[in-house]
């Protein structure tokens, strides 16, 4: 199954310029990136059913090493490269991939969306891939352990075919900025896997700042779409005199939606649609609505089939997207649980999303479930309770008996969760407030006034 | 620049009250920090790395402002 990817994603010209990631990458020069990479992991040992995890931010050296190993027949998980140490022990316990990839010497900080790095690929004593999937994600599970979710490599040509079929994607000879992470399913699939397919230049800012922003939108005359979550949305928004932008076609974003004052700010101050998405990392686009002529609902993508039960939107899959433990409800008889609350219109078609039915968060676009940062507080040493939750960020409320103890539990809650898990604050309080039958008070009000 | 000018410019983010606004800044409210910083003082801040990573909190932030926008 790996002839696809120089069927599919690496068969453009020598000349045309695949990526734009501080400098221009022909497809030429990605090609031979890729082989490269395909000789050091063939090198350690790595053969189709093998197993690789990547752990790179965002850059040449990640997209490289992706199709190197695709093309191998290798199955590729990926890691956030903001997770912690002790995280990524955890994942590679579970995983137990046979090669990891990762980034020498210390990966630059600070609003960065592409990097320069320098990859290093090592061997270790890892098990085959145990499933033809072709590539495995962790996400936050709502019951402690993190979920595995896998697609096959049918599933994400299926899905690069759906976006080919979607009116109002960018169009071949076109740009996309990207400013949503090429590591999750939004900017890996919509982005990266999407535009190497149709011949689309996909251009990286190197700061997620709105001057480097708007300076690369203006850098290139090829009308250009805006890939990103809503929060890039509120940050071009509030930009009070954007420079004149004739090559910006639209931004689309996926996640929650905007407020409508500040969809309107955008709007008015863009003169572009600004088009909604619907995804999972589970199935990837779901559906969209990207004229933004449906707001706030959105139009299943072709060959989509979403139904809703008792309150619940449910998609069609042939086979579950979960590997080993799992929760058995998420997925039965050819049909994904979304945990998503919403309607489908029995007129239209439309599907409105509500919110989520679970405690999952979005943090600036990336998924935070709050249990899994609740039982990593709560199992900390000299942590007796611990509840948290989400009121514009996520906060969190613990009873730790001895205050001497009090600063060594963020400091251990740092080691334990990647930044944008962890708490904004945590309030040291003498007792949590508990139900009558016991149960911890989770309502804000309440826990306020906790003591 | 006061600590409450800072608080106030991340306010302005999510449409927050002074009081909502933490301690620590997360990487979303720093683009959005420096995009006020420079659209209210006409500047562009090019900051390096070490300077973004001292900007993870509100006390941090102002004192690298402080530094950058008057020279020192």
């Amino acid at each position: 199954m790996s002839a696809w990817i120089d069927g599919m994603l690496l068969s453009g010209s020598d000349s045309e310029i695949s990526l734009n990631v501080g400098e221009p990458i022909s497809c030429a020069l990605l090609r031979e990136e890729v082989a490269q990479r395909q000789v050091v992991l063939e090198s350690l040992g790595l053969k189709a059913g093998g197993s690789v995890a990547l752990r790179l931010p965002p850059s040449l050296a990640y997209v490289a090493n992706l199709l190197a190993a695709w093309r191998i027949g290798a199955q590729v998980s990926l890691l956030d490269h903001r997770l912690t140490a002790y995280e990524v022990d955890r994942a590679l316990e579970r995983l137990d991939p046979q090669v990891v990839v990762s980034a020498q010497g210390t990966i630059p900080g600070g609003l960065r969306a592409f990097y320069q790095v320098t990859d290093v690929a090592e061997a270790r004593e890892g098990s085959p891939a145990a499933t033809a999937h072709a590539v495995v994600q962790l996400s936050s599970g709502s019951t402690g352990p993190s979920k595995v979710i896998a697609r096959t490599a049918q599933s994400l040509i299926e899905e690069i075919e759906r976006y080919t079929k979607i009116d109002g994607v960018p169009k071949p000879g076109e740009r996309v900025v990207l400013l949503a992470s090429v590591v999750h399913v939004l900017g890996l699939v919509g982005g990266l896997l999407y535009c190497l397919h149709a011949g689309v230049e996909l251009a990286i800012p190197e700061r997620l700042t709105v001057d480097s922003i708007l300076k690369l939108i203006a850098a290139s005359d090829k009308p250009t779409s805006i890939i990103g979550v809503p929060f890039h949305i509120e940050l071009l928004a509030s930009v009070e005199n954007p420079p004149a932008l004739p090559q910006l076609k639209r931004m689309t974003t996926g996640g929650e939606l905007v407020r409508a004052e500040v969809y309107q700010r955008f709007t008015d101050r863009y003169r572009v649609p600004l088009g909604n998405m619907y995804g999972m990392t589970e199935v990837g686009v779901i559906g969209t609505d990207l004229f933004g002529e449906n707001r706030p609902s959105i139009m299943p993508a072709p060959g989509i089939t979403v139904r809703e039960d008792e309150g619940e939107l449910l998609i069609a899959m042939p086979e579950s997207p979960y590997i080993g433990l799992t929760d058995p409800t998420r997925w039965v008889d050819g049909w994904l649980r979304t945990k998503d609350a919403g309607t489908v219109s029995p007129q239209t078609g439309l599907v409105t999303v509500h919110g989520r039915l679970d405690s999952q968060v979005s943090v600036g676009g990336l998924k935070v479930d709050l249990t899994e940062v609740e039982h990593t507080l709560a199992a900390l040493p000299g942590v007796q309770a611990a509840v948290v939750v989400y009121d514009g960020g996520i906060e969190a409320y613990a009873v730790v008996p001895d205050p001497d103890q009090a600063g060594e539990v963020e400091a251990a809650l740092a080691q334990r969760l990647a930044a944008y898990k962890r708490p904004k604050v945590i309030h040291f309080v003498e007792q949590l407030p508990r139900t009558a039958t016991g149960k911890l008070v989770r309502a804000q009000s309440v826990l306020k006034t906790a003591k | 620049m006061t600590r409450e000018e800072v608080i106030a410019m991340l306010a302005t983010y999510g449409d927050r009250t002074a009081d909502q606004v933490r301690e620590r800044i997360d990487s979303l409210e720093l683009a959005w920090l420096i995009h006020q910083v420079e659209q209210r003082h006409g500047v562009v801040l090019d900051l390096d790395d070490d300077s973004l990573a001292e900007m993870s909190t509100v006390d941090g932030s102002l004192a690298v402002l402080n530094k950058v926008l008057t020279g020192g």
